[in-house]
């Protein structure tokens, strides 16, 4: 099958967008690294606090005239950048693959993930509609508008670098705000090719900025008065310490999210042949780099043979996984995202064998697909013997690693998953309607898959978070995402 | 070759329908009795975006895009030769064994991925059943 081609040629420098004008920065540059070569692929500056105040004061002077911009045409904007998103699809999903790492497939499903949000945006005429009561005491009227605020920030992650912004910055831009976008560092060029495109569909200067950078552009959003609020996407640690308590200090709006340590329950009626797949794509999709990603897996069987005919079915197909440059298209499983990373993971790979586990798959020495140093990779690793309590169930190791539980009953699964600190996605596998609608019931998650490995909710659905997982009251995507950038405006009117 | 990802099926399938459609084509410049197969290339054509679409519309990141097949892609390998001493019903004949092996892959890939895929194998279905009129077409002449 075919290699695909690499849209990013030479080592370009990736630049700021401020003001609908194309900036280098003034600051340090590092290199943006593809994973599977380990080669440089383009230049990233860290932007300075200078830069990150002059995309401030842009957005800020170009909120008045945008928030006076109808709504309905300001969705006219959204359907050009959508129709361009569309038209540049494969680029796009390409230059995801290149830089962070993972499959085509996933790259387009991350693609395909984006721009629902930008369609969703595109209805804001109706989804901003407020609310209105006729003589709330006679001739006395009271209505509800929806406003902007101003200027909004989104820190995005590494691990979805196109995805994860747009569930936040088509809102608000829709609903009249301006936005500054700050993609991780590592992974910049997916978001300065959703820029390109905001600068083609003609969206006036400074409404739509992207600032490149690290902790000096992060403490600059965090810290300037004219910011009303933050999105983020990230780790728990940096959600909790960082982004909610300072968000609160300087008076900013904010939806944080952090990490996850998901549990996939499997009971003995599942459709095998089908759940096995769904637990590859969990487990060991993105290289088991996102926050929806099982990481548990639990196997409801006391004594019977169920769990041992289910592990090795599960171990076998995990073992052919082929490894290796998510742009060969027969490609199931890329690197992680740096050396870094992966040193990680290793690490937690010794935590679990010096807790007790055992691995029934060591994925620590993968065969890789094509000559490629394995700096980045590592295999499809699954752990046994594990238990509640054990660092590798209970924290987020964000790689392609299962620790596998098995528990005698559903009540026992179902503690297993809400015992753990962080809880995004927790899913169940089984052909019981009474034990799933339990699960869904009683188990503490955001989001909850029923025989789904990845509950990854659609555009227009919010993207939920409970406990370690979330901090904030609105989720980012769709309805929830209007409220988060518009205030409630309620007016009474009495006409003497 | 093992087909797994949807991305390496999705361009399999477009060949097959980019290869058999050349082939219609050599078959109705060749033979005056296969002039009507021409416009089966056009159709090719419009299933290939077909499926692109259906791909690129459904494909996300919670559905099994790297796990959901298992094909052997030397089990749909297309005999599209047309020399010239091949006569008409030869030729016939080669066309309707590359519908019927295209027919299998539709089949086999959709059935493999029904619970997973969500719009990619009934996509594959409906191209399926189009193609077995081709066959009857091909069949009655």
């Amino acid at each position: 099958m075919a290699i695909l081609d690499e849209p990013i040629k030479g080592t370009p420098v990736v630049k700021n967008y401020i003001d609908g004008e194309w900036v280098e920065s003034k600051g340090e540059m590092i290199d943006v690294v593809n994973p599977v070569t380990c080669k440089p692929i383009a230049k990233v500056a860290i932007s300075t606090r200078e830069e990150i105040d002059a995309a401030v004061e842009a957005a800020k002077n170009a909120y008045p005239d945008w928030r006076r911009t109808p709504a309905v045409t300001r969705a006219r904007y959204l359907i050009r950048l959508l129709q361009l998103l569309e038209d540049n699809f494969e680029k796009i999903s390409r230059i995801q693959t290149q830089e962070h790492g993972k499959t085509i497939d996933e790259s387009r499903g991350e693609t395909r993930r984006g721009i629902e949000n930008v369609e969703v945006a595109c209805g804001i005429p109706s989804l901003m509609m407020g609310e209105s009561s006729e003589d709330i005491a006679s001739g006395i009227d009271e209505y509800l508008i929806r406003v902007p605020l101003g200027v909004f920030g989104v820190i995005g992650p590494y691990n979805f670098p196109f995805m994860i912004p747009l569930w936040s910055a088509p809102y608000a831009v829709a609903t009249g705000n301006t936005v500054i976008v700050k993609p991780s560092s590592e992974v910049p060029n997916s978001q300065n090719a959703i820029a390109e495109l905001v600068e083609e569909a003609g969206f006036p200067p400074g409404v739509w900025n992207v600032v490149h950078g690290g902790r000096t552009v992060v403490n600059g959003m965090l810290e300037h008065p004219d910011i009303e609020g933050i999105t983020f996407v990230g780790s728990t640690p940096t959600m909790k310490d960082v982004i909610y308590p300072r968000c609160g200090a300087t008076g900013k709006r904010v939806i944080a999210q952090g990490g996850a340590v998901n549990v996939i329950v499997v009971m003995p009626d599942c459709n095998v042949e089908a759940t096995i797949p769904g637990l590859m794509t969990s487990f060991f999709g993105n290289a088991g780099q996102r926050c929806l990603a099982g990481q548990t897996l639990a196997i409801v069987d006391d004594k019977g043979d169920f769990y041992e005919s289910f592990v090795e079915k599960t171990a076998a197909f995990a073992k052919r996984i082929i490894i290796g440059n998510g742009l060969d298209e027969s490609v199931q499983m890329g690197p992680l995202r740096d050396p870094q990373k992966k040193e990680r993971v290793n690490d937690y790979i010794e935590i679990g064998l010096k807790e007790g586990a055992t691995l029934r798959l060591d994925g620590r020495k993968p065969t890789i697909k094509g000559d490629f140093p394995d700096t980045c990779f590592l295999g499809p690793t699954i752990f046994e013997n594990c238990a509640a309590g054990m660092r590798i169930v209970d924290e987020e190791i964000f790689g392609p690693t299962m620790s596998v539980v098995r528990v005698k009953d559903l009540d026992e699964a179902i503690r297993l998953c809400n015992d753990v600190p962080l809880h995004n996605g927790h899913a169940i596998f089984t052909s019981n309607g009474k034990w799933a609608r339990k699960f869904q019931y009683e188990v503490i998650s955001g989001n909850v898959g029923i025989n789904i490995g990845i509950v990854a909710p659609m555009a227009f659905f919010p993207f939920s978070g409970m406990k370690g997982s979330f901090m904030g009251t609105l989720h980012t995507q769709g309805k929830e995402a209007v409220r988060f950038f518009t205030e409630s405006k309620v007016c009474i009117h009495r006409w003497l | 070759m093992k087909l797994c990802t949807t991305s390496e099926t999705i361009s399999f399938a477009k060949e097959l329908e980019e290869q058999s459609g050349k082939f219609y084509l050599k078959m109705a410049q060749r033979f005056e009795q296969a002039r009507d197969l021409e416009p089966f290339q056009e159709e090719n054509r419009k299933y290939s975006i077909q499926i692109q679409r259906a791909y690129q519309s459904v494909i996300t990141d919670a559905i099994e895009g790297c796990f959901a097949f298992a094909l052997e892609s030397e089990d749909y390998l297309l005999d599209t030769e047309l020399p010239e001493e091949l006569g008409f019903s030869a030729a016939l004949k080669k066309a309707i064994a590359m519908e019927e092996k295209i027919t299998a892959f539709y089949n086999t890939a959709a059935d493999q991925s029904m619970s997973l895929m969500a719009d990619i194998p009934r996509n594959f279905k409906i191209i399926s059943r189009k193609r077995q009129k081709r066959l009857d077409q091909l069949k009655e002449k």
